[in-house]
């Protein structure tokens, strides 16, 4: 099996007045990870629907493995989907379920039987062929759909937020085997998901969409630590933001008098002085710091309003003013991260992000 | 029980538990036993029992035709002759009036002696009629009532035949409509928006506050040889009518099977539909994106999920053709092949046989009963699949 890239040059979707997918380009590339991010109703779901075919973009196409795809049924395209409720078949067995696009391939039942025997121990399945999907766990039906969808050989898998139904510890599980198995085959995954940590842990690359768009590509890494937008900034991770009005902006570092004073970051797009402004910074790379360290920037005052015992992490909330900031400490054990009252935090500029004003996502 | 008496309290649950007894009892359990037990008591009808009962029905018609002429005379003498289309004139003798007895003419007088002699003779009448039965009442008692199987096994070869061709053309029936149906039901339970599901179940269901009897009639009037197709054939340039040409449809089986295919068609559509839309639309598209052709979809996903209400659709439909009698009586007007209902209709009240009609009826339910028992085993269909 080999991964196809895929490309969409210029796809929309409109249904009536509405538009689901704004004209969109993306490059997808041939074997890799792709995840498509973004909360419910921002189009990831029309755009997977677009390239399976069962929706015919509006405008622009799509081409697979250089080829395009205008035209050409779901039945008949180089990929398989597998959808969010699984859809298994639920009165054939498992092994039949597998095999079901051999079977609408002609294939011999002997020749079924032997590939479906392979595809279940891909997913480490072997010896349950002959069991109905009700008689499966969550996590083993989640398999069987993937080595059903892996059966007809594709060269794209498309895969809706097919982890949603599963407990966390299955998820995450799921995650590390997901990856797995798409390292082996080889075949491109688009993953369609909402939950911003299975777009990270599992991604070569990440699209974030929002309301038909896509707001930015790249990296978990890039997403993450150089956000494009405030909404990408604000769906993906947590972040404390602070508004304020640009003082000033030099060598691509932004200073912004907020009312806590004025904070220094990294400027993301054409900002000017004067412009309305928003400041970032992860909660994970704020500190305490003493009172008297001797750095002036990025240093805020406030009051510890509780302390949250997360496991690895704890969190911090205090309040300064009318701001709230979130403090995201490693434990370091025997609770040396107690603190209450009065506390000044600080965090370094390189961390913080400034952009100009813009959609951020709800919480 | 208790979880009715505490919803319902004491008085309405008696009542409800009181009817539902009577319904069971009096309209399921002592019908069929009675008809039951007289489908194995073979009435012998020697020679004098069968004069006397025909004798017996002469002379109650005699006495009703007497009744009549009785009421024409007083009415006759009480009211000046007015031209009313109820009150039958003597210048105009009214259809519904039955002929004139022989004891008199149809003049309308008061004529005092004609009525006496109208009441001796049906005093007379009634007198015979009370000394038949009293003769009639003692053949029965010497004929002591046995039971045996002679109105089974006395079934004519031509009977058994029709017996079994209205198995066979009932099972036609079932399959015509289900092929008819499944394309419908799917189409409508997969119908994205409500607007064309409510289109669909209005054209289905509107045409069903019509009288069974009328849309047979109306199929007759589309079928016959004078009728609506032949003309929209002749239209069409494809025969001529007015030489004389065109197909008669009407009195074959497959008029009679296209009739009861309509007639039926709801009792297929709503099960199947029902099926159908518990299907989950994305094992379709899975399906689909598969690689599967429409043909394996319906063959592999949708057919046997919507088994159990096929197998619904089919007992009913099976049921209800298999003892149709409007259908065939109306459509077929005895020109084409009998259906069985119509020989239990004919022993019952052309041979006057009850008897033996109830055996042949009692045939025909249990062997409904059988053939769908068998039926459902062969598709592996249970009676539980069915109650869901």
């Amino acid at each position: 099996m080999d991964g196809n890239d895929v490309a969409l040059t210029g796809v929309s979707m409109r249904f009536g007045d509405f538009t689901a997918v704004h004209p969109t380009d993306l490059t997808i590339g041939p074997g890799e990870f792709f995840s498509i991010l973004g909360p419910s109703g921002c189009g990831k779901t029309t755009i997977l629907r677009m390239i399976s075919g069962f929706l015919d973009p509006s405008s622009g196409d799509i081409a697979i493995g250089g080829r395009s795809m205008a035209g050409i049924g779901p039945n008949r395209r180089p990929t398989a989907l597998i959808f969010q409720n699984l859809a298994l078949f639920p009165l054939m067995t498992v092994w039949e379920n597998v095999a079901f696009g051999l079977e609408a391939r002609g294939v011999a039942l002997a020749e079924r039987k032997r590939r479906a025997d392979e595809l279940l121990a891909l997913v480490a399945l072997d010896g349950q062929g002959g069991k109905k999907p009700t008689e499966l766990s969550g996590g083993q039906r989640q398999r069987v759909a993937v080595a059903r969808a892996l059966a007809v050989e594709p060269a794209v898998l498309l895969l809706d937020e097919p982890l949603s139904a599963l407990d966390l510890k299955l998820r995450q599980h799921m995650r590390a085997e997901l990856k797995d198995i798409q390292r082996r085959t080889g075949v491109t995954f688009i993953y369609i998901t909402h939950d911003q940590g299975e777009a990270l842990t599992m991604s070569d690359r990440i699209a974030v969409m929002n309301a038909g768009r896509v707001e930015q590509v790249g990296t978990g890494d890039d997403i993450y630590d150089t956000p494009a937008s405030p909404f990408v900034a604000t769906f993906v991770g947590e972040q404390n933001m602070f508004q304020g009005r640009v003082a000033s902006v030099s060598g691509g570092t932004a200073v912004v008098d907020t009312p806590l004073g004025p904070l220094h970051g990294v400027a993301r797009g054409g900002l000017a002085a004067g412009d309305q402004a928003l400041v970032f910074v992860r909660p994970e790379r704020v500190g305490l710091v003493e009172a008297d360290d001797g750095e002036a920037v990025n240093r805020v005052d406030a009051e510890v309003e509780r302390r949250d015992l997360e496991g690895s992490f704890v969190n911090l909330f205090l309040r300064a003013g009318e701001q709230r900031i979130s403090v995201h400490l490693t434990n370091a054990g025997t609770g040396r991260d107690v603190v209450s009252g009065r506390r000044r935090i600080g965090f370094r500029p390189t961390d913080a992000v400034v952009m100009g004003v813009g959609e951020v996502a709800r919480e | 029980m208790n979880e009715l008496v505490r919803t319902y309290g004491r008085g309405l649950t008696s009542v409800f538990v009181l009817l539902t007894a009577a319904w069971v009892l009096g309209l399921i359990v002592v019908p069929q036993l009675r008809m039951i037990e007289r489908a194995f008591i073979v009435d012998q009808r020697g020679d004098e029992a069968a004069l006397v009962a025909t004798e017996i029905e002469r002379a109650y018609a005699r006495v009703f035709a007497i009744d009549q002429d009785l009421l024409r005379a007083a009415d006759g003498a009480a009211a000046p002759p007015a031209p009313s289309p109820f009150t039958p004139s003597p210048t105009a003798p009214s259809p519904f009036a039955p002929s004139p007895s022989a004891g008199g003419s149809a003049g309308g007088s008061g004529d005092p002696g004609r009525i006496a002699g109208l009441e001796a003779e049906k005093a007379e009448a009634r007198a015979r009629i009370v000394e038949l039965e009293a003769r009639e009442a003692e053949i029965q008692a010497a004929d002591r009532t046995t039971y045996a199987l002679g109105n089974f096994t006395g079934m004519s070869r031509i009977h058994a035949w029709i017996f079994v061709s209205t198995l066979f053309y009932a099972l036609c029936v079932t399959v015509l409509s289900f092929l008819a149906c499944y394309p419908v039901a799917y189409a409508v339970a997969t119908a994205r928006r409500g607007e064309r599901v409510a289109l669909l179940m209005l054209g289905l269901v509107i045409p069903y506050a019509i009288n069974e009897l009328l849309r047979i009639f109306s199929w007759v009037m589309i079928l016959e040889k004078q009728g609506i197709l032949n003309g929209v054939l002749d239209a069409l340039g494809l025969i001529d009518m007015a030489a004389g040409e065109g197909v008669r449809f009407v009195a074959s089986n497959g008029a009679v099977f296209v009739v009861m295919v309509y007639a039926y068609i709801l009792f297929m559509v709503f099960p199947i539909y029902n099926t159908i839309e518990t299907l989950d639309r994305n094992q379709i598209e899975a399906a689909r994106d598969l690689g599967a052709s429409a043909w394996r979809i319906h063959w592999r996903v949708v057919l046997p999920h919507a088994k159990p209400g096929i197998a619904v659709g089919a007992v009913m439909t099976f049921m209800l053709s298999a003892g149709s009698i409007a259908a065939p009586e109306i459509v077929g007007r005895g020109l084409h092949p009998d259906w069985f209902s119509q020989v239990i209709y004919r022993r019952f009240f052309e041979s006057s046989n009850w008897n033996q009609g109830s055996a042949y009826a009692l045939v025909l339910l249990v062997a409904c009963v059988v053939f769908v028992l068998v039926v459902m085993k062969l598709f592996r269909v249970g009676i539980r699949d069915i109650a869901k």
